[in-house]
């Protein structure tokens, strides 16, 4: 066997000298054109890939609008894309791979990257290395390591109002009663970015329609088809007549149309997919935010540790209403809710609005320093709300208030 | 109760596709092959039996495709990929005599890598994802039965208001007891699988036998994913949400201890256990525990099925062993 | 009686002896074929071949850091062939690597996350290593119990420990190792938890290169070997010599467990630096294939496991060149698979062709 071994070897070697080469002729040959500047590599680790339809899809549009446009304007970047990648050893491989072929810029997609990510970044203090919806990056101490994301609640919220007019018209028309206007809620994990979300989502809903309630499940996982097909089918058999969710697939909007109910999404349009049923979804359009941090990059313009995007700066933003099955004036009340949330007058957490556990919020830190998971820093309430996205762009909202039912807490 | 009844009416969506994985693969096993590669048979039916609709569909033009085309598509496209599965594994176990664990497994890591590249070629070439237009997706998960009949209390969920191939998958289960237990071919194809030594003494073809009984296997486990794909994921390749159906199935078969009707009830019960935890909260005991409640219970049924050594509920003697004449 | 039946067109015969070297030919050639066969789906992907191919084994060996990453992959996997080879020699087939390396995994991690903090590297990383392998070694006797004294079918049985042992895993993920509440993700280890690295890989390299002496010797050159050798080789033969089958089959499962353990353990340890669910990641079956192609030997292992991870390395790198789906390596490694078994056939049996000049009986 032995003999085997060395042959087998010794052929794949010289074949490999033969053609290994043509490997890497390809690459410098298809950049003729753009011979004369070294093309910037951009680097892009993601979870999932574009089929996911949700959330990858999304941020590959994004990051792929930034490029053509990077390009639009002289400047000469290349993308190299890293897909399904886990959130384990794979990442970090996929990091260093990424900065050994070249690239000086490298996003990473998912929370769970960050640890992988940073271990990375340590090996290659030259190369910059992005974690999004993380926080652990721009407090590490290190220079090359930055975290971004939006303030999606603000859109959470625009999506809530929407589904608030809905609630209200199945009210108005008979077809529910004012208590059985309860929204079912497909989460992913119980942590804060969920919390946030979904908490946002709720209280743009009962802007509009005041005897809302919501109820949760969390199934566990950022997608799965089976399971959040499953949990949006219970959340209706318990009587939730306007299913959301947090969560990568396109499940939840099915169910609910086949249901008969209706639907607000996350991360992309999906009323196509479910045209009876959803209304909008809420997503944050990453364009802007890859268009810049490259372009200051290349022209060494430093890029804050830090970053949140807003609704003003469009960079949180709702699909496209179903016009067929929305509430009348529905349109029009976004645009209000819109306008007044960029330019500040309106506070998606203004603490009158909500209560925890009977009470009135009137404290809560936003920065967890020590490590121990428990925020200790930074008041987050001041001036009758809870400033969510201020200090850090990951979300840090983790309370639980009154009118949402968390049905399964076990996570 | 209502609960219950709730879940289990719920259970019947995913329990569909391990009904199909676990008949095909009874089937198989019967005939004294064991067939490890269900997971990547399910992979294959579940990706072919979306692109053949969705080929259709692109050819013919959104709007005018007909539903049932599209449906008897799906089912003949995802068949045909396990059945010729199942003659490769035949083929490499039977004629030439290879080892049936490392065949299955090589299987799995052949036939998900297969899907895989499938679905990611069919989403580069029509730009975007892989799906089918609302009408047929529709018509897919049909829940077609008379509301009066979904109405009945607690039979009514659970029997009626489910998609077509959940009422294909219980035909396919009668259908096969009835050949298993009441059929000629159907005893000589247990004979092989119990000894085929004798088998063969008593003049039976082993070979036409084995290969038969894991190409129709192939085919109907391979059906399993495309029902999957299809009702539960919403005609969508969405890879990881098959993941361990395939292997969810080989668990079944044991659990069923090989009995096809077992497999009507016992795949609605893994279903259930699957999602139970976001329908009933079972206090204090882990989610992810009773997750895996089903391979326990599994392990159970086998270790007391081996100690008791009841005849009938053995696995088939020779299953898993090649049959070589010149050692008879 | 043969009567009016002709002899059929093709008989099989079975080989005592073949040329060596015409079992190489026959070897090499059906992994040409394999790779002849692979170029199909590159093809169909729309790429050329050879083009293709150059740029896996770029992407595998091109450059040291590419080396490196192969051989991260490469090390599991050889360690888990390692560790399945015993019991496929004996025909216990333990397909419950998967659930044994998760098993190792969470006791090593345990140890990691109890006493991460407070002992120090040389104290830690052989207490993590010993209760890793018992990890392993406990959760294969299990199946090794059962089958000695019942006769429970190993196959189906390992397979239902391993997904005992993801959920397991995914439970302390998600409920006492929780770092931040809700994530479902636990904290990274700490440094001193951690495998150092040797040439920049975590030397897990260097462990699996001295495990595979190691299993060689206890193979080949220990009572246990023979042992388990004569009992693969004809079951009745064992008993008649007097050997006690049933312990010999579960010292086995506890050998092959541990093997797979400490492989666990290096995972969480050098490769992750953390643990979930999925710290096995498809290699307890892989490795199967792995130790079949290698016929078991201890150094032929070595260059299957090679093999496949330049494979799959390099199909990594040809996605993010090309536009070719990294599942390109699942499918050559598939084909691979079924030629090499396919092959075995020619290897072992010779096939006789009725010849025109029959004579009737």
């Amino acid at each position: 066997m032995r003999k085997l071994t060395a042959i087998s070897m010794a052929l794949l070697l010289a074949a490999s000298a033969v053609f290994a080469n043509g490997g890497q002729e390809q690459a410098p040959a298809k950049k003729a054109e753009t011979a004369a500047k070294k093309a910037t590599k951009i680097g892009f680790v993601v979870i999932n890939d574009e089929s996911d339809q949700g959330y990858t899809w999304n941020f590959m549009n994004g990051m792929n609008a930034a490029i053509d446009k990077l390009k639009a304007d002289g400047y000469n970047v290349e993308l190299l894309v890293k897909r399904n990648t886990t959130e384990s050893a794979i990442c970090k491989d996929n990091n260093l791979e990424l900065a050994e072929d070249g690239c000086e810029v490298i996003f990473n997609n998912s929370y769970g990257f960050e640890p992988f990510m940073l271990e990375a970044a340590r090996e290659y203090p030259d190369v910059k290395f992005i974690g999004m919806t993380n926080c652990g990056s721009q407090s590490d101490g290190n220079p090359n390591t930055y975290n971004a994301f939006a303030s999606i609640y603000e859109g959470r919220y625009v999506a809530g109002v929407a589904a608030g007019m809905k609630l209200n018209q199945l009210i108005d028309e008979g077809k529910i009663t004012k208590e059985q206007a309860v929204v079912g809620y497909v989460g992913a994990y119980s942590f804060a970015e969920v919390i946030s979300g979904m908490t946002s989502y709720f209280l743009g809903v009962r802007s509009v329609c005041p005897s809302a309630t919501m109820k949760v499940y969390f199934v566990g996982t950022w997608g799965d088809a089976t399971l959040e097909e499953a949990a949006a089918k219970s959340l209706i058999d318990s009587g939730c007549v306007m299913i959301s969710q947090h969560s990568d697939t396109t499940s939840p909007a099915l169910a609910a149309q086949k249901a008969g109910v209706f639907h607000t999404g996350y991360n992309t349009d999906m009323t196509k997919a479910a045209p009876q049923a959803s209304l909008l979804s809420c997503r944050i359009n990453w364009e802007p935010y890859f268009y810049t941090f490259i372009k200051n990059y290349i022209d060494g313009v430093e890029n804050p540790s830090d970053y949140t995007g807003t609704m003003a700066d469009d960079a949180v933003t709702v699909t496209d209403l179903n016009t067929a099955i929305a509430a009348p004036g529905t349109a029009e009340k976004i645009a209000q809710v819109e306008d007044a949330l960029k330019s500040g007058k309106l506070q998606v957490f203004d603490t009158s609005t909500f209560t925890v556990k009977g009470e009135k919020l009137t404290h809560a830190f936003a920065l967890d320093t020590d490590g121990d998971f428990v925020p200790d820093k930074e008041e987050a309430v001041y001036d009758g709300a809870f400033h969510e996205s201020k200090f850090q762009s990951a979300p840090y909202f983790a309370i639980q208030i009154d009118g949402i039912e968390w049905l399964n807490a076990a996570y | 109760m209502n609960a219950i009844v709730l879940l289990l009416a719920a259970a019947g969506a995913y329990g569909t596709a391990l009904m199909l994985g676990t008949l095909g693969e009874i089937l198989t096993e019967k005939s004294g092959n064991m067939n490890l590669g269900v997971e990547g048979m399910m992979y294959m039916g579940g990706i072919f039996g979306l692109i053949a609709p969705n080929l259709y569909e692109h050819a013919v033009g959104e709007g005018n495709a007909s539903p049932a085309v599209a449906i008897l598509l799906a089912v003949v496209a995802s068949f045909a990929i396990g059945a010729l599965a199942g003659a490769l594994f035949s083929f490499l176990t039977v004629t030439l005599r290879a080892n049936q664990n490392v065949t299955g497994l090589a299987m799995t890591t052949f036939g998900t890598g297969v899907a895989k590249f499938a679905g990611e070629l069919r989403r580069l070439q029509v730009g975007g994802y892989v799906t089918l237009s609302n009408d047929l997706k529709f018509a897919f998960d049909n829940h077609f039965m008379p509301a009066f009949l979904k109405k009945i209390p607690v039979v009514g969920p659970i029997l009626f208001d489910q998609s077509e191939f959940f009422y294909l998958s219980i035909l396919l289960a009668v259908l096969m007891h009835l050949f298993l237990t009441r059929t000629k071919t159907g005893l000589y194809l247990r004979a092989v699988g119990e000894s085929p030594s004798t088998a063969d003494t008593a003049g039976i073809d082993i070979t036409r036998y084995k290969y038969l009984a894991t190409i129709i296997g192939g085919g109907i486990s391979a059906m399993g994913g495309m029902a999957y794909t299809m009702t539960t994921a919403g005609c969508v390749w969405i890879e990881a949400s098959l993941s361990g159906t395939g292997w969810l199935a080989v668990a079944l078969v044991i659990f069923c201890t090989w009995r096809p009707l077992n497999a009507i009830w016992s795949s609605i019960l893994f279903g259930a256990l699957m999602i139970m935890y976001l329908r009933i909260i079972v206090p204090f005991f882990p989610t992810e525990l009773y997750k895996i409640l089903p391979y326990f219970v599994t392990i159970v049924v086998l270790v007391i099925t081996s100690m008791r050594n009841l005849k009938d509920k053995q696995p088939p003697a020779s299953l898993g062993l090649n049959y070589f004449r010149e050692e008879r | 009686m043969n009567d009016g039946m002709r002899t059929p067109l093709i008989r099989l015969a079975k080989r005592d002896e073949m040329n060596p070297r015409m079992v190489w030919a026959i070897r090499i050639g059906s992994i040409l074929f394999a790779f002849l066969l692979g170029t199909i789906p590159i093809l169909m992907a729309g790429e050329n071949p050879f083009v293709s191919y150059g740029i896996i084994i770029n992407g595998a060996l091109g450059k040291p850091g590419y080396i490196r990453q192969t051989v991260k992959r490469a090390i599991p996997l050889l360690g888990c062939a390692l560790a399945i080879a015993p019991c496929f020699k004996m025909r216990f087939w333990n397909i419950g690597a998967e659930g044994q390396i998760t098993m190792g995994a969470i006791l090593a991690s345990f140890v990691a996350i109890t006493w991460g903090k407070l002992l120090p590297s040389p104290l830690l990383l052989p207490l993590m290593a010993v209760f890793g392998i018992v990890g392993g070694a406990v959760w294969a006797l299990v199946p090794g119990f059962f089958k000695a004294k019942y006769n429970t079918n190993e196959t189906l049985f390992t397979l239902m420990m391993n997904y005992i042992a993801i959920g397991i895993a995914r439970w302390l993920q998600g409920g006492p190792w929780e770092g931040r509440p809700g994530t479902q993700l636990i904290p990274m280890f700490p440094e001193a938890a951690r495998l150092p690295s040797v040439c920049g890989v975590y030397c897990g390299w260097i462990i699996v290169l001295v495990m595979v002496v190691l299993v060689h010797i206890y193979m080949n050159y220990t009572k246990h070997g023979y042992e388990v050798a004569v009992i693969g080789d004809s079951i009745n033969t064992a008993r008649y010599a007097g050997m006690n089958v049933g312990w010999v089959m579960m010292r086995t499962m506890l050998f092959s467990g541990a093997i797979s353990g400490m492989v666990g353990f290096m995972l969480v340890s050098g490769a992750n630096g953390t643990l979930n669910s999925d710290v096995a990641g498809g290699v307890g079956f892989t490795a199967i294939t792995v130790a079949w192609l290698g016929q078991l030997n201890s150094f032929a292992m070595i260059a299957i496991a090679a093999m496949l991870a330049i494979i799959g390395k390099g199909s990594a790198t040809l996605q993010t060149r090309l536009s070719v789906p990294a599942s390109v390596a699942d499918i050559v490694s598939g084909t691979l698979l079924f030629c090499m078994l396919g092959c075995e056939f020619f290897i072992n049996y010779k096939l006789i062709f009725r010849s025109k000049k029959e004579v009737r009986a």
